[in-house]
Order: C-alpha cells, then structure tokens, then sequence
C-alpha cells in the first residue's frame, strides 16, 4: 500500500513493546500465526486497564483522560494463540481534531489491525456508542467490549448485550476490565473475529447528504482517490465533516479531485445552511444519534431508576470545584502533600543521609590511597549517595500525587486552573502536561512535554512545550530540598511550598511573554470530562509509587552514576605537575620537623581530646591539605571550565565549584547534587569525610542564605535536560525550538538570579 | 491631549477592568426562553437547544454527547461562565467560549 507523505508527518508515533508474560512463555505447544489486534474507545473508557490485565504489563493508569498519548504494544498467550496487542490512545471520534485522534486513525487505516476491540463505558452506552458508528463506517473487524458493567448496575442502568450484539451485527461482551471478569469470552469473540475481511457499513444521513456522499463516492471511486487508505464512503463523510488532516491529505493525493470535492461540499454546506441553519457535520452527528438511539430503545438499554440523581461525585464536585471554596481547598491539599512529605521522609532521609556518610568514612579508613579510592568516595559514594539519600522524600511525593490522581481530584485542579490559563495565553489542557512535568513537585518534564498532543493549538501547545520544563521535575526536588533544607531548615514545607508556586508564576509569566511575541495567536476553547472521584485501591497506589521511584532509582544507579564517575574524572585529571605535588609535601615537613615526635603522634591519632601544640598542627596540616585539594580541582578540566565561567556566573553569586555543578546539571538535573557532592568533597579536606553535602554547604564561605536563593533560581528555571531537550525537538518538529529552549531558559534564568542575588547582597 | 481623548481612554480603561470580573447576567428560573449556558446562574436540569459558533465546535461538542435536543445538568455554575455540566452520566468541564455557544432552555 503506496502511504502518502501526509501521513508521515502528522505525528511522531512512540512504539513500546511489552514483553510475554512468563507464565505464557512456558508454553511448549506450537502456535499458528500472532494475530493482531487493536484496543480503542474513549478516554478513561478502562483501556489501559484492560490492556495490563490482558498482557500482564504495568502501563500507567490514571483516573484523568489522556494518560495515553502514543500507542503501546503488548504480547499474551490465549489457549495457545499469540495476540499482539495494541493499546491507542483515547478518542470521542475518528475525525482529526487532536493530536491523539491522529494518531488513532492512523493507526488504524495503516497498520490495519486484524481486530479492532471497542471498549465502552457501560454506564455512558449512548456517547460511546458514537465512536462504534464511525468504526462501523471505517469498516473494521469490530468486537465491543462493554467494560465497568458493575457501576451500571450500580447506577441502575440495565443492557443486554445480546440484543446489542444483533442489532449492531458485531459480537458484545459484559466486561470488567479491573478484575479481568469476561476478558476470556472477549478474546476468545475477538480471534473469532479476525478472520473477517475489513466491510464498511451505511448509516443514512438524510437525503441531502446521502444524495451528495452518493456523488462523492463514484468520483472518489472512479478516480482511486485515496481509495488505498479509507473506504469511499469514509472519506467522502470525514470531507463533509471538514476534517483538516483529510482535506490536506486529499490535496497531497489528487488536488483536482480534492478540489472538486471541496466544492462539492461547499454546497451542500450553503444548502444546509440555508435550509436547516446547522452544518453538514451537525446533521451527521444529528443521524449518528437518532441511528444509537434506535438501537438502545429497542430494549437495549433499560433505566430502572431515575436518571436525574446526583451521584456522590457530583455532590462532592459542587463543594469542591466551586468558586470560592474550590482553590482554598486546593491550596490546602497541595501545601499538606509538602508538610506530609517533609515530615515523613525527614527520619528515612536522615538515616540514608547517616548511612552514605558511614559508608564515606569507611571507604577513607579501609582503603589505600590512590585514585581509586578518590572515584569511590568523591564520585561514587558521594556523588550517587546525594542523589540517592532523597529517595525516600521522592517516594512520599509520588504517593501524594498518585493520590490525587486516581482519586480524579487532580482533573479537577486542572478545570479550576483553566481560567488562570486563559490570561497566560494556555489553554485549559496545558494543566495536566504542568502538572505531570513537576507542578506539583516530583514529575518529569519528558512525559510532560508528550502529554501536550491533547492540545489542538500548535501555538497553544508549543508555549506549553517551551515552558513545562520550568516546573520543579522529580531531578530538581532533591537539590531544591537539599538548599532549603541547608539554608532555611526552619521551615522547610513551606519554603518548598513557595519555590513551587514561584516556579508556576514564572513559567506562566514566560508563556504569556511567548504568546504576545513569537507564538501569537487566537485561544482554542477547553473541554474535557472529568473522570468520577474514586477511591484509589493500595494495589494502585503501591505499584504507581513504585514504578516512578523506581525510576529514580535506577537512573541514579546507571545515568547518574555514570555521568558521577565522568565528572569525577574531569575534577581530578590533568593532576597537579609533581613539583607541585612535592612543595605541598615540603611545606607539610617543613611544618611537622619543626615539632617534636610526640606532638606530631598525637596530632595524627584519631582522638579529639589533643593538646594545644598538636591541636594548631593539626589545622596547619590542613590547611595545606586543603590548599592542594583546591589547587589540584583548579587544575583539573572541570575546574578550567568552572573557573573560565567564574567572572559571568559571580554576578549571580556562584563560584567556580558551582559552576562545575550546573554545567553537569545539563545532562541532568539530578548529576547537581551529585557535583555539588564531590566538588565540595574534594575541594574540602577540611569537612569530616561523613559530614552531609548540606552541612558541608553551610559551613562553606561562599555559600550564604542569598547565594542559596539565586542558586535555587537559576537550577529552576535554567536549560532543560538532555533528555527533554531531545523530547521538545521531537514533539516541536524542528531542533531550532530545542536551542531556543536551552538559550531563552538559560538567559531568562541567570537574569532573574543575577537580579536576586544583587538585590539580596544589598538588602544584606 | 484635550479632554474628549482623556475622557475615552479612560472609558476604556474602565471597560477592561470591567471585563476581567464576571458579571453574567441572571435571567432566573421559570422562564422557557433560550439563553447561552454562560448566562445560567443557578444549578438544575436543562436542555440544550443548538450550538453555535465554529463550526469545529459543534462537532467537537456532538462528539461528547452535547447536541440539540439532549437533557443535562449544571453542576456548578458559581464558576462564572466556566461551568461543569453532567450529561449522560458523564460531567463535562466547558469553558466560557464554549458556554457561550451552548444555547439552553430550563427544564
């Protein structure tokens, strides 16, 4: 099949691959061919439930639509067939007006899936029902999976699928995605289905319309216009719709075809607009209805009690989402998930704190002198053993947000935010990418930046793209916690509480900054559905804690330690000349002969409890040990980069030391603490080996309460990582958005810390 | 500047002052007329009567399940011109834009 160039530029698809479960894998009996099946509906229709359950995987599932933003694939075994799986983001239609729907038809009209499963909201039958008519139109092998079944029990809404099944001429099975009750009857319907052959099916739209689709079909029909892709009478229907993406396909394909279609529609158009004052999409929703409603009133769908009831969800959302009472709440729920994550963590973090500080210690006493020694200490152990200490706050961050998003409070913060959006320039949906790249501390940018495709505004969407990387990601909470921790240790909730509102402010500044100049356009309107509070299950929040902590963990224990060890190297070599290294060595004699043998026994033993003379030799010992450590790290490369940025970067109050840190900080964001860690380990023989890097900052003369501010200012707001850097070239389409970001961030970040840090040391 | 110039730019700006507070105009309960969701004020069972403006809208909205002759509820129409509206068993959150082109009578 010949793919027009269109289609490969509409989006870029991320593939990931879930692999066998295990248990599956052990089976021995040979198998026929994989068959290939697709899983569609709305959004927070259960989908990506459905698909852990059947492929065994632990995909993320929130209780918000648009968690899937690309399509995922999984394998599983059933009685004996291999099924390839693919999980497509949510969709209300087949027509092009998100990013996610792009993707869904796409999917669908080129990769061809033997069986498409549509699986429906049982106690929402008409809406989703809407989606079916147009896969019913698109013509794909189809089985109907009527998924949360329970709650429309619950709800008294009773459905016989049986009758469904009939009148829909497609097999229907009751399902409850959750628990995988009736997934065995819905697979087994499904490979029962994918023999078919792709057949579209008619839906009337009236005579006006039908009369015009007829016309449209011979010309499309006769002249092969895009007959490889979508059936006739799909592509004639998504014409009359005025589907963008379509209309630019058309015009790739054939553009006079195209625009004797496009005028064809144009009357029909004028028509109805004349006779009937709506649109020709109207009337084909209008049709698609009446069409839903004819099969559910033929006993379908029976409502044992009144439909009118408010559900518990709709009475807790009257308190909670209304004007004066819903922000006040949100604050208090946002600044009580910091209180409770400082104050639970601050034992945890203390003794893995303790631990790396004893593991520090033991690594000076037990081993040689060297640089291996050095790498162990300086890069590994305090370098990954920063990053690492934090894991316990970062878990208890994550807990809090896994709580308020499966209980679908976190929907609602995002309907309340819209309207402070809307005077930044963004649009309601730009919330949620906020949200997850760090709006409540602890997410991450790159997921962040993907989840901008619900935006239909390519303006909207890359000012959301170019300023979510402000946001307080999880790589920038330890080191935020760390300074606050070091420097304003009184009150640690709440200055967190505060840097995260700073963070919000000025990225919502810059967005309005890049819609009044380079991304100026018109605002796109904000709907979304907001899901049913619901009471997250521990299964949930354990496994959705888990997932992103260990995430943490294993980028500490391989990126992390790597770029550690890199950054190790480049502080420790080229090593100080030898004749350097020898006057370091005669100073230390010269000082050492000059008292007697006793003095200089005591001065080396472990004990504090040492006389005066032995005491003031030890300080002038290290003294010069602390000099040469100084010199040696000036002499290395990090410390000529460091020291080469040392007349810019005092503006803001950093010096070289620093400097090494934050050019790391380009890599990641975690790799500042753990830079910060070995620079001021091996540039200060004087702190004790087990001594904390925040104890080691507070101690240091160039760091003070201002210097911490501006620091803090600049490691928020300046460039985004590597990773996010590559993720905002991919989703901006074009790597001139990426060098914007890092230079606009970095500029705008060391003016705003330059600005802090003049005016603090002036305030005093 | 003479005076007709002040006067007007301060008319103007008295009107964008004006505009950043929400001030919807309530037309009440027990009228059957058609009025934009917008203008709602009070919470309770409505039908919605046509929709209006782009023409993405309509079918965005159709694709939701809001279409000319569908019964709904307004939850919270304290929020000014942004509301939340439950309709076959989902709630919605709209946005003024959108209100606006939503036009309903009271059941």
């Amino acid at each position: 099949m010949r793919r027009p160039p269109a289609v490969m530029v509409a989006v870029v698809v991320h593939r990931q691959h879930v692999p066998l479960k295990n248990k599956q894998k052990r089976d021995n009996q040979p198998m026929t061919q994989t068959i290939h099946m697709a899983l569609a509906g709305n959004p927070n229709a259960g989908k990506t439930t459905l698909f852990n359950t059947l492929t065994g995987s632990r995909q993320h599932v929130g209780n918000y639509p648009g968690i899937t933003v690309d399509y995922k694939e999984g394998f599983f075994t059933h009685k004996n067939q291999e099924i390839n799986l693919t999980d497509l983001p949510g969709t209300y239609s087949l027509t092009a007006y998100s990013v996610e729907e792009v993707v869904t038809r796409d999917y669908l009209v080129n990769e061809k899936p033997q069986v498409v499963i549509n699986i429906i909201d049982a106690s929402n039958l008409e809406r989703n029902l809407y989606l079916t008519t147009q896969f019913l139109e698109l013509g794909c092998p189809l089985v109907i999976a009527l998924n949360m079944i329970d709650v429309a029990k619950d709800r008294g809404i009773a459905i016989n699928p049986e009758k469904l099944a009939v009148l829909l001429g497609v097999p229907v099975a009751p399902i409850i995605a959750r628990s995988g009750k009736g997934t065995d009857i819905l697979i087994d319907q499904a490979v029962g289905q994918s023999g078919q052959q792709w057949q579209p099916r008619d839906i009337s739209y009236g005579e006006d319309l039908d009369a015009a689709i007829m016309d449209m079909i011979a010309l499309i029909t006769e002249e092969k216009f895009l007959t490889g892709i979508y059936p006739p009478r799909f592509t004639a229907i998504k014409y009359l719709e005025h589907d963008d993406q379509m209309l630019k396909k058309g015009q790739q394909e054939n553009s006079l075809t195209a625009d004797i279609l496009e005028e064809k529609v144009t009357q029909v158009s004028d028509h109805l607009l004349k006779t009937m004052d709506a649109y020709p999409e109207a009337i084909i929703a209008d049709h698609r209805y009446g069409f839903i409603k004819s099969i559910l009133r033929q006993g379908v769908q029976t409502q044992n009690f009144d439909t009118d009831r408010l559900y518990t969800s709709d009475k807790i959302d009257k308190v909670l989402t209304n004007r004066l009472l819903g922000p006040v709440f949100m604050c208090l729920v946002l600044f009580g998930l910091y209180q409770l994550t400082f104050s639970w963590s601050e034992i945890p973090v203390s003794w893995l704190e303790s631990f790396f500080g004893w593991l520090g210690s033991q690594a000076e006493t037990l081993l040689p002198d060297g640089p291996v020694k050095s790498m162990l200490i300086s890069g590994v152990i305090h370098g990954m053993g920063g990053v690492l200490g934090f894991v316990p706050l970062i878990m208890f961050m994550f807990l809090g947000i896994a709580i308020l998003e499966d209980s679908g409070y976190l929907a609602r913060v995002a309907f309340m935010m819209d309207r402070i959006f809307r005077i930044f320039g963004l649009h309601g949906s730009s919330v949620m990418p906020f949200i997850i790249s760090g709006g409540i501390a602890g997410g991450c940018a790159v997921p962040g930046v993907m989840a901008t495709r619900t935006l239909r505004s390519p303006k909207e969407r890359l000012a959301t793209i170019l300023t979510v990387p402000f946001m307080n990601c999880g790589a920038k909470v330890p080191v935020i916690a760390l300074l606050i921790g070091a420097f304003f240790s009184e009150n640690k909730a709440m200055y967190m509480f505060l840097f995260t509102l700073i963070s919000w402010v000025v990225a919502l500044l810059a967005a309005k900054f890049l819609r009044l100049t380079v991304l100026k356009g018109p605002a796109t309107p904000f709907v979304m559905e907001l899901p049913p509070y619901r009471f997250p299950t521990l299964q949930g929040l354990a496994i959705h804690t888990w997932e992103r902590t260990w995430q943490y963990i294993k980028k500490a224990g391989t990126v992390i330690l790597g770029i550690s060890i890199l950054l190790w190297a480049m502080m420790s070599y080229p090593e100080l000349s030898a004749a350097r290294k020898a006057d370091f060595e005669q100073q230390r004699q010269l000082i050492s002969v000059a008292v007697s043998p006793a003095i200089l026994a005591e001065s080396s033993s472990k004990s504090d409890a040492v006389s005066e003379e032995a005491l003031t030799l030890r300080q002038k010992i290290s003294l010069i040990n602390r000099q040469e450590s100084e010199q040696a790290l000036r002499h290395s490369l990090a410390g000529k980069v460091g020291l080469t940025l040392e007349p810019i970067s005092t503006l803001a109050g950093f010096e070289w030391r620093t400097n090494i840190a934050l050019v790391g900080g380009f890599a990641a964001k975690e790799v500042i603490i753990s830079t910060l860690g070995t620079a001021y380990s091996m540039g200060d023989v004087k702190a004790d080996a087990s001594d904390s890097l925040g104890q080691r900052l507070t101690t240091d003369p160039n760091w003070n309460k201002v210097v911490a501010v501006s620091a803090l200012i600049f490691i928020m707001f300046y460039a985004p990582c590597f990773v996010t850097v590559v993720c905002i070239a991919k989703e901006a389409g074009h790597w001139g958005w990426s060098l914007f970001s890092i230079s606009f961030n970095t500029i705008f970040a060391f003016l705003l810390a330059t600005a802090v840090y003049q005016i603090g040391i002036r305030i005093g | 500047m003479n005076f007709r110039k002040f006067h007007r730019k301060c008319a103007c700006l008295a009107d964008k002052v004006r505009s950043c507070v929400p001030q919807p105009p309530c037309h009440g309960h027990g009228h059957a007329h058609i009025a934009p969701l917008s203008e709602s004020c009070r919470s309770g069972r409505l039908r919605i009567c046509k929709i209006t403006g782009d023409r993405k809208l309509c079918a965005r909205m159709a694709s939701l399940g809001v279409y000319p002759g569908e019964e709904a509820e307004l939850l919270c129409p304290e929020n000014g011109a942004q509301c939340l509206l439950k309709l076959q068993g989902t709630t919605l959150s709209l946005d003024s834009h959108t209100t606006k082109n939503i036009l309903v009578t009271e059941i």
